[in-house]
This record gives structure tokens, C-alpha cells and sequence, in this order.
């Protein structure tokens, strides 16, 4: 081995990452050139020096740190369209990821028209002259970054749910409301998507489901919590056609009591007019009285009266 | 390479025991099912390793539990998609290692935009870069004390300024005994760019110390 060579290795000798024989050549070289040995010496001089730097070792209270901010994270994760859409398309373990596209029978329509899933078994005709179809396993499509969801339609011919999410592509999602999977999606809008507009579009599709007790609990909630008058007008509405029961009592109530859209409470007035009893009729009467709204006082005192008179 | 991952698990305060192979499979499969607290276990394997270098390559607490996070997750999400073809601390540490380097180059790109590199013979260090990190041990001779906090000044100054993926072999290679070979297998290049790597990160680091070797 000449100097240069030595040289260029020098930095892996001290670091242990030289073969036996490179190792002892570079030995053998030292031993007989003080050029070299010098530089190996600064380059000793260096690493020692370095080792001066102080490593900050992880306090526990960082570690419970960061456990608390991950698992928060993963939480947030849990209830977030990935999941969903991860919950949908996960290829369960033993499956092949070909068997799972094939019962998805997954079909590409063409770039701008995005993708439609159809999650029952069976081929869907392939539109003609968009048959240059790659079948996309779930596995991508888990990948997706899903940013938005930008249409909840349902198919009255068919009775399907068609959803269109933006994600790097557009991807719809089709199939039947009793499909757990599509009411999962859909509960997911009606309750957590940001996008008012969406929500009161998926709580009129699921409108119709209200007996499935799921579906009912996302349209309370919607009622109760939705940050969004017209998503809580539309629950209102949805709530309705399910059956009168102690929850949906309260659930009325407090938005009576509570909502500050006098249009919303004006709505739960007229649904509560035909499930008025008489423990109602206090509210009912106070309310007459002492809601900001005009139009929301005379409602209720009309509904108290109606109440009394029957 | 398993080596010296365990034993910097062993290093960490409070880290589960390490789990046997057969164990650690069964919780892959566990939390790709989604349970969570198979999930978490493998975390508690993990963390300690991945924490220690994230505050290697950060400012901060702060920026190392946000790394800790961002890396934790990445895994989660990806976790479906782990075919045990390969050692599942090979993939733990890929996604690590690129969490990282992505920080360095933010890092990096932050700082250019913050302070412009200052002209010779000024002060080299970037003001804001270590403010916030954990200062070293206190020593009880101040002025040896006052000696060490100025060469950890320099040293971390000088590493600053190596690139992310120098900087990131130098961290492993230097300050965590890592094999190349390892090392290569983590960031996802070959033996010999890791190679190149170290051979510039210590050329740059001795120009950089010369002062003070
Ligand atoms: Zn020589």
C-alpha cells in the first residue's frame, strides 16, 4: 500500500471497517512511514475529540412524552378517512392481494372519470374503449392521500352509494347501503368530514337508514354537535323518520334548549309537536316565553297549546 | 448489525426487555390485524433507539418528539404493507433514517434561509441552531466546565454543516458504533455511498476542528 492509499483508508481503520488484510497492510504502513502515522494520530486526535460532545440521553418524562403525543396521533389516525378506507380495502393476512381485487373487482375508468370500486362480487361491463384497465390492488389504494370527499350521490335506479373522494386521483367509492363498509364511510361524513356541504348530503342518504342503530346515533349526533346549521337542520329532519324513542327525545330537547339557529329549533318545534307529552309542555311553555327568537316563541307557545288542548 | 441496535435498546432507560424473534412476529401480525397494544409493544422495542437519534439530529426536545411521532406513525400507516421479506428492524429503522434525513434537509434549508453563511474569521456557529438542546452534563471545575461547553459548541457547529446524509452516517457510524454495511441497509444505499460518506463527513469535520484537534 503507497501513502495515498493508507490515507484514503484511514478514516475505516480507526473505525473498524476494514477487511483482515487491508487492515494489516495499513498496519504494516504505519509502523514504517511517519508521514502516515501522523495523520493517523490527527485523525485519532479527532475522533477523540468528538467523543466530547455531550449525547443528550432521552429523560423519561420525553419518553412519556412522546408516547402521549403518539398515541394521540394514532388516534386521530383511527378516526381518519385513511383508516377507513384503510379498514375497507386491508388485505387480510393469508389473502393474496389478487384474490381481494378480484372479489373488489377493481376498474379503472380513465383518468379524469377517476376510479370505480365495486365492492360486491361480480364483473361490472367494462365500459368499451376503456378497457386499458390496471386492476389496483387495496394495498395502493390505502396509500392514498385522501384530501377531501367531493360527492355523496346515491343511484335511485340501483339504490347504490356512489362517494367521490379527491385523493392523488379521484376515487369513488360504489355499493349498496348494507354494505357495513359504505355505511361505515357515510357515518364517517355525516359526523367528522369538514365539509358541511358533504355531510347533509350523506345524512340525506342515510335518512332511510335510520332503524340501522348505528345510523342513528350518527344522525343525534349531528344534531347535538355539528358545527354546521344546515348539516344540523338536515338531522333534524332525518331524525323524523326514525322511531320516537327516549333518545331522540332528548336529543330534540337540547337542541331546543340549545341550538342557537333559530331555524334548527324552529325544525325541532314542528317534530316535537307530534310526539309532545305532557313533560314536555313546561318546556314547551318557558320556552314560549323566553326564546330569542320571535318566530321559535310562537312555535312553542302554539305547541304548548295544542299540547293543553289535547 | 442486530448488535448494535440491541444494544442501544439496552442503553434506554426504562425499555421493554427484548423480545425474541418468534415474539416479535407474532405482534407484527397482531398489529397489522390493528391491535394497537401490539402496535404499542412494538414501539416500546424501538423507541429508545429512535428517540436517542433523533436528539442527536434536532434542536430540541420538541423537534425530537416530533420526530419520534412522525416516525411512529409512518410505520403504523405502513405496517400493512411489511411481507416479512425483510428483518423487521431493517424497515423500522428505513423509515427512521428517512424521517431524519428529511429533517435534516428542512433543517438545512431553514437554516440558509435564517442565517446566511457568515463571512470568515466571524463567529461560525449558527446563533439559534443549539440553544435549545440539552446542555451537557455540569461539570464541577467551571473552568473545565466552560472549556467543554465551548468544544461541544464547536462540535456540534461542525456538524451542522455537514449534508443530511453525512451527518446521518457520521451520527450512526461515530456516535452509535454502527457496521456500514448496517448503515447502508437503513438508508437505503449501498456499502460504498455510506463509504464515501463517513470519508467526507471526517474530512469536513477536520477541516472544520483543526483548531482545536
Ligand atoms: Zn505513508
Amino acid at each position: 500500500m503507497n501513502c495515498q492509499v493508507v490515507q484514503e483508508n484511514l478514516t475505516f481503520y480507526l473505525y473498524d471497517e476494514l477487511g483482515a488484510e487491508e487492515r494489516a497492510a495499513v498496519e504494516a504502513h504505519l509502523g514504517a512511514c511517519t508521514t502516515c502515522a501522523r495523520a493517523a494520530a490527527e485523525l485519532r486526535r479527532l475522533r477523540a475529540l468528538l467523543d466530547q460532545r455531550a449525547l443528550p440521553e432521552p429523560s423519561p418524562e420525553l419518553l412519556v412524552r412522546c408516547r402521549q403525543a403518539l398515541e394521540e396521533a394514532l388516534d386521530r389516525e383511527a378516526a381518519s378517512w385513511r383508516a377507513l378506507v384503510r379498514s375497507w380495502f386491508v388485505v387480510p393476512p393469508g389473502v393474496s392481494a389478487l384474490r381481494v381485487t378480484t372479489a373488489l373487482t377493481i376498474l379503472l375508468l380513465g383518468f379524469s372519470l377517476g376510479w370505480t370500486l365495486r365492492p360486491r362480487a361480480g364483473s361490472p361491463a367494462t365500459p368499451a374503449g376503456r378497457a386499458e384497465s390496471a386492476p389496483w390492488v387495496g394495498a395502493d389504494l390505502a396509500n392514498l392521500r385522501i384530501s377531501g370527499i367531493s360527492q355523496v350521490a346515491p343511484d335511485p335506479q340501483t339504490g347504490a352509494v356512489r362517494i367521490t373522494m379527491d385523493a392523488e386521483r379521484q376515487v369513488t367509492l360504489e355499493g349498496s347501503l348494507d354494505d357495513p363498509r359504505i355505511r361505515e364511510v357515510m357515518l364517517y361524513a355525516a359526523n367528522r368530514y369538514n365539509n358541511p356541504g358533504i355531510r347533509r348530503d350523506t345524512l340525506e342518504v342515510l335518512r332511510d337508514q335510520g332503524d340501522n342503530p348505528t345510523v342513528r346515533e350518527a344522525l343525534l349526533y349531528a344534531l347535538r354537535y355539528d358545527a354546521n346549521a344546515g348539516v344540523r337542520l338536515e338531522a333534524v329532519e332525518a331524525v323524523q323518520g326514525i322511531a320516537w324513542d327516549p333518545d331522540v327525545r332528548e336529543a330534540l330537547l337540547g337542541a331546543l334548549r340549545t341550538d342557537d339557529n333559530p331555524g334548527v329549533r324552529a325544525a325541532v318545534v314542528n317534530v316535537l309537536i307530534e310526539h309532545a307529552d305532557d313533560e314536555m309542555l313546561p318546556v314547551l311553555e318557558e320556552l314560549a316565553s323566553t326564546d330569542r327568537s320571535p318566530y321559535v316563541r310562537m312555535k312553542c307557545a302554539r305547541a304548548a297549546r295544542e299540547r293543553a288542548q289535547n | 448489525m442486530d448488535g448494535a441496535c440491541l444494544e442501544l435498546i439496552h442503553r434506554v432507560p426504562g425499555a421493554n426487555p427484548q423480545l425474541d424473534a418468534l415474539e416479535e412476529r407474532a405482534l407484527i401480525r397482531q398489529a397489522q390485524r390493528g391491535d394497537r397494544g401490539a402496535f404499542e409493544q412494538l414501539v416500546r422495542k424501538y423507541e429508545g433507539s429512535v428517540l436517542r437519534l433523533a436528539l442527536q439530529v434536532v434542536r430540541s426536545e420538541e423537534e425530537a418528539k416530533d420526530l419520534y411521532q412522525e416516525s411512529f406513525l409512518k410505520i403504523y400507516r405502513a405496517l400493512g404493507r411489511f411481507r416479512f421479506e425483510s428483518r423487521f428492524s431493517t424497515w423500522v429503522y428505513r423509515v427512521v433514517m428517512n424521517v431524519c434525513l428529511d429533517h435534516l434537509r428542512r433543517a438545512g434549508t431553514r437554516r440558509e434561509v435564517q442565517a446566511p453563511a457568515p463571512a470568515a474569521g466571524s463567529d461560525p456557529e449558527p446563533v439559534e441552531f443549539f440553544q435549545t438542546v440539552a446542555e451537557e452534563r455540569p461539570e464541577l471545575d467551571p473552568e473545565r466546565a466552560l472549556q467543554g461547553k465551548e468544544v461541544g459548541r464547536r462540535i456540534r457547529a461542525a456538524l451542522a454543516r455537514l449534508s443530511p446524509r453525512e451527518r446521518l452516517v457520521f451520527e450512526l457510524k461515530h456516535y452509535q458504533g454502527m457496521k456500514l454495511r448496517a448503515i447502508g441497509e437503513y438508508c437505503g444505499t449501498s456499502e460504498q455511498t455510506v463509504k464515501n460518506c463517513l470519508f467526507r463527513a471526517t474530512q469536513k469535520l477536520r477541516a472544520e476542528l483543526k483548531e482545536i484537534v
